[in-house]
């Protein structure tokens, strides 16, 4: 099959192209050069005028695994309200489902391809829970998938640190576990915090000790920081850090940054994490030290968790920050859990309110660190979906950047006593359509490892979405007139058309087998099941068809 | 005669990983593994029919497929019920729901439900059996001794000693409910009556009722509740444990409430999680599948708006009544409830199953974890585990029968679109 799109536009960053005019030639499930006069494709669109981008990636959105499912089934009056019949689609149906916040599977991968989206990462698999999220992940049509290895909380790396196992089997370790569960990356959270709380501790900061291991956070961060680094995965530790959602969190942020000490981070949903202490509320924006703070690390990355306003659930691993949380969930329920000598999860619905002041603040300072933060390669577009909104606000989020004036009117229409409080007002940034395809295509590609995703050149998976360029870019980016999945068209003018599978993308860098056996001890010992029952064999992923694997390259710390 | 060591057992829902299984020419057997589900159900012949059967007579696989696909293309109210499958199973059965219109529910879905209405309208702070084995210093049974459902549950998960607490060993009490003898053995010790009447004939909302009181401290201290109030407070991490599908009663769920805001009330201070214990036949992965595939738990139906809970309404019992074809679904036990029914039954089982009164159709199926491999989902709903394939007779799993349903319904519509066209 030849598809050929004529005219359009392409904003493909990642091969220097911002605009410029020129066809694009889709062969099978890659797209191919330029075949030459003479050649007659099976298709050809006419984009001419349009603006062309490879299919848009979401690095971080929980749409799989336990505590998205416990959400779905506490969320059971919004996914009452809001029913989606399937979409007959030839002999398929499509798309049916329920829910906004914590969409069902098929729901999922619906929302995200219709809105031009080839790909969406759950950034918090647990590895009890890991065969769990597989197949959850399989079950999402459209959209390549991966998971994100939640490690940091675990009886087992505790005491590797604590009994001073060292770095190399800590990274033995880290190696079995991406193999045993098939995951894409390592994401910490609230490093030593969750473990904590299952000893009754209700906080912990980055240089308090925890209890019975007697180790810091800051260790469990620069040990898992390190072992990424050194096994070379591609995609650096992911972190979610100490004190979410406290008031003056920036500084345990910052401190974050320098405990890094030059190796590579990404850290997740910062807006969550800039939290000061101005101003009579005791709550104000820290955006501008923590934007400069990135702007001169290199080594950093980092996504926002945009906050926006309305009903949802935030669903996270941090039993710990979700318990002080818990008293202001609307409607008035949550769950929590404690989970398998490993870490935990903790449920709690909200409604983010544009007169409530915390709240108001919440959403500026999110867009703040978007405007302030001046590398798109190094900022990521996320809402931590479902947490400050469901991924479906993307393109509303995406007009807020775009678009001043839009932002200023809408600044004030919250809380009066919230702008005095940030910097938003000032900032006279526009995003511009190549910077948004930096942010939304090439970057995460390029910090995922996945070389022939994001981009359009030669080779690269016929992932392709077409836009009408639209003054008004919320409605641009809500509706893409053409979206191709693997080189198949699936979505016309915004419509469902055809059914397609996406993929699920792994690493395995190597280890040595010894600490197998360490490993299976503990299994044995501590959690009750032989380990051969925890590992995750390729058959199982995608009914059969096994995981994408990307290559890792072993380095040094200098 | 081969060995096969550490075979996963998907039956009750404590993913037992440890079975010892014995396999030559005529089948297998289980090496004697300490409880009597697995003893039993994964003892399987070589030798059984593999035919379907319409009105009791040998058919061909495709005449089965075909009959069935008429009788639910025909029908105005169909019931997929059973449910008892793997989750590739459940998600193939949720499919032909949506397709056909039908509702969807797990024959052990009582138990579940009872503490599914809490979570829904409350929540939980609940915990998983690793966390029960290593951190529990005080282990609180309320209700019915749920050995009787989980046979291996004291051996397994309460027996070792905890790594994390503190080395005090642990303590396990029975509220509103005695030990099973095996369960005296297995435990010795570490059973603690709470001396208080904790009969059967006890009213278990009462006692809950009368613990929370304690623990707000509008009890006098000589009450022996005071007594387990205060052994809860100062334990470092109490569990409460219970099966509600053996509660009896009227309102179980009020119970399971009652338990649940308890522990939140200990939970404030020290730590105290619930283990809410069902899910037998992979009721827990049945009742997963359907909450990420619909965004709705068991007991959930389509109509031209898409997928409708109802947990009442779509009680397999009550919609049996009403069904006219109902798809009964049993792949782990050659065994069913009785099914009363006005309306015909198509019947997925093993073939082993004895039925009575022989059902329209029959059409037998392997066992996960005997037959085929299939996923399957522990007691505590974190932990999904893979069980392998055992023996080949030449059984089709649930998955298998289903797909081709669903191919053939798909063939049908499209011979209609093109006629109409």
């Amino acid at each position: 099959m030849l598809t050929k799109l004529a005219g359009g536009r392409l904003f493909d960053p990642a091969n220097g192209r911002h605009g410029e005019v020129a066809d694009l030639w889709l062969r099978d499930d890659r797209i191919a050069a330029d075949p030459g006069p003479g050649a007659t494709p099976d298709a050809v669109h006419d984009v001419t005028g349009k603006v062309v981008m490879a299919g848009a990636i979401d690095i971080h959105s929980h749409i799989a695994g336990g505590k998205v499912n416990l959400a779905r089934l506490l969320m059971g009056e919004e996914h009452e309200r809001h029913r989606f019949a399937g979409h007959a689609c030839g002999c398929d149906r499509i798309g049916g489902g329920s829910g906004i916040a914590t969409p069902s599977t098929h729901t999922t991968g619906a929302r995200y391809i219709e809105m031009g989206f080839t790909a969406a990462f759950e950034p918090a698999m647990l590895g009890s829970n890991a065969r769990h999220a597989h197949l959850e992940m399989s079950d999402i049509p459209y959209i390549d998938t991966g998971g994100y290895l939640v490690l940091g909380n675990e009886d087992f790396l505790l005491d590797l640190i604590a009994t001073n196992a060292g770095q190399a089997a800590v990274n033995d370790y880290v190696a079995w576990m991406l193999m045993a569960t098939q995951s894409l990356a390592v994401k910490v959270v609230n490093p030593g915090g969750i473990n904590a709380f299952k000893f009754n501790a209700r906080s912990l900061d980055l240089d308090e000790a925890g209890p019975h291991y007697g180790v810091t956070p800051r260790s469990v961060l620069t040990v898992l920081a390190r072992a990424v680094y050194e096994l070379g995965l591609p995609h650096p530790l992911h972190v979610h850090g100490c004190n979410l959602g406290v008031p003056g969190n920036v500084t345990t942020t910052l401190d974050t940054i320098q405990a890094a000490s030059g190796l590579p981070m990404h850290m997740t949903h910062i807006q969550f994490h800039s939290y000061d202490t101005a101003g009579d509320r005791k709550f104000s924006s820290g955006a501008a030290a923590l934007a400069e703070a990135v702007n001169r690390t290199p080594t950093l990355s980092v996504d926002i968790g945009q906050v926006m306003f309305g009903q949802t659930v935030t669903a996270s691993a941090d039993t710990m920050a979700q318990r002080h949380t818990a008293p202001l969930a609307h409607p008035r329920k949550w769950l929590a859990m404690d989970i398998e000598c490993d870490a935990g999860c903790g449920v709690v619905p909200f409604r983010y309110r544009d007169k409530s002041y915390v709240n108001a603040l919440q959403w500026a300072i999110g867009l703040e660190l978007f405007l302030l933060l001046d590398d798109p390669w190094r900022v990521f577009l996320t809402t931590d979906h479902p947490n400050g909104a469901p991924f479906t606000f993307y393109p509303e989020l995406i007009r807020l950047l775009m678009d001043r004036d839009y932002r200023l009117a809408k600044l004030a229409e919250i809380h009066p006593d919230a702008p005095a409080h940030t910097t938003l007002g000032s900032i006279a940034r526009e995003y511009t359509l190549a910077e948004i395809a930096i942010m939304t295509r090439a970057a995460p590609a390029r910090i995922l490892g996945l070389a022939d995703r994001g981009h359009l050149a030669p080779g690269a998976s016929a992932d392709v979405t077409v836009y009408s360029d639209f003054t008004d870019r919320r409605a641009m980016f809500e509706r893409p007139d053409l979206v191709f999945k693997s080189g198949r068209l699936v979505v016309r003018d915004g419509v469902l058309v055809a059914m397609a599978q996406g993929c699920t993308h792994v690493v395995r860098p190597g280890f040595d087998d010894l600490i197998e056996r360490r490993i299976a001890r503990h299994f044995d010992e501590r959690i009750g099941l032989p380990i051969k029952h925890f590992r995750i064999q390729d058959a199982e992923i995608r009914h059969g068809a096994g995981p994408q694997l990307h290559p890792c390259r072993r380095r040094e710390v200098p | 005669m081969t060995f096969h060591p550490d075979i996963l057992c998907p039956f009750c829902g404590l993913g037992c990983g440890d079975i010892r299984i014995d396999r030559d020419q005529s089948g297998i057997a289980p090496r004697p593994s300490g409880c009597p589900q697995a003893d039993r159900l994964f003892r399987r012949s070589m030798a059984v029919p593999t035919d379907a059967r319409l009105d009791g007579a040998a058919i061909p696989m495709d005449d089965a497929i075909a009959e069935a696909v008429r009788l639910l293309g025909s029908s105005r109210a169909p019931l997929i019920a059973g449910l008892t499958a793997d989750v590739e199973g459940v998600l193939a059965a949720l499919s032909l729901a949506e397709r056909i219109g039908a509702t969807v529910d797990h024959e052990r879905s009582d138990a579940l439900f009872r503490n599914m209405a809490v979570l829904r309208r409350f929540g939980w702070s609940v915990t998983t059996l690793a966390e029960l084995r290593n951190r529990c210093d005080l282990v609180l049974v309320v209700g019915p001794d749920p050995a009787a459902a989980f046979p291996r549950l004291w051996e397994r998960w309460v027996v070792p000693e905890p790594a994390f607490a503190g080395g005090n060993g642990r303590s396990v009490v029975f509220l509103g409910g005695e030990p099973l003898p095996e369960t005296v053995r297995c435990l010795g010790a570490r059973v603690e009556t709470s001396g208080l009447d904790t009969g059967a004939e006890t009213d278990l909302a009462t006692l809950v009722g009368r613990l929370r009181t304690a623990l707000a401290g509008r009890l006098a201290a000589g009450d022996p509740m005071a007594a387990l109030a205060t052994r809860l407070r100062s334990a470092r991490y109490a569990v409460v444990v219970w099966a509600a599908g053996l509660f009896e009663g009227p309102q179980p769920d009020l119970i399971v409430e009652g338990l649940v805001r308890l522990i939140r009330t200990v939970d404030g201070t020290t730590r105290c999680a619930g283990l809410p214990l069902s899910g037998a036949d992979n009721l827990i992965g049945a009742n997963q599948a359907c909450g990420w595939r619909t965004g709705f738990p068991l007991r959930t139906g389509f109509d031209g708006g898409g997928p409708l809970h109802d947990p009442e309404r779509f009680d397999w019992h009550s919609r049996l009544r009403d069904a006219d074809v109902t798809l009964w679904i049993s792949a782990f036990r050659p065994e069913t409830p009785p099914l009363t029914t006005g309306g015909s039954v198509i019947m997925l089982a093993p073939p082993e199953t004895i039925v009575a009164p022989e059902p329209v159709l029959f059409i037998p199926v392997g066992t996960p974890g005997i037959d085929h491999p299939g996923d399957v989902f522990r007691t505590d709903g974190v932990v999904a585990l893979h069980a392998g394939a055992l023996i080949d007779r030449g059984l089709p799993s649930v998955a298998d029968v289903i797909g081709r349903m669903l191919a053939a319904i798909g063939q049908n519509a499209e011979t209609r679109e093109a006629a109409g066209c």
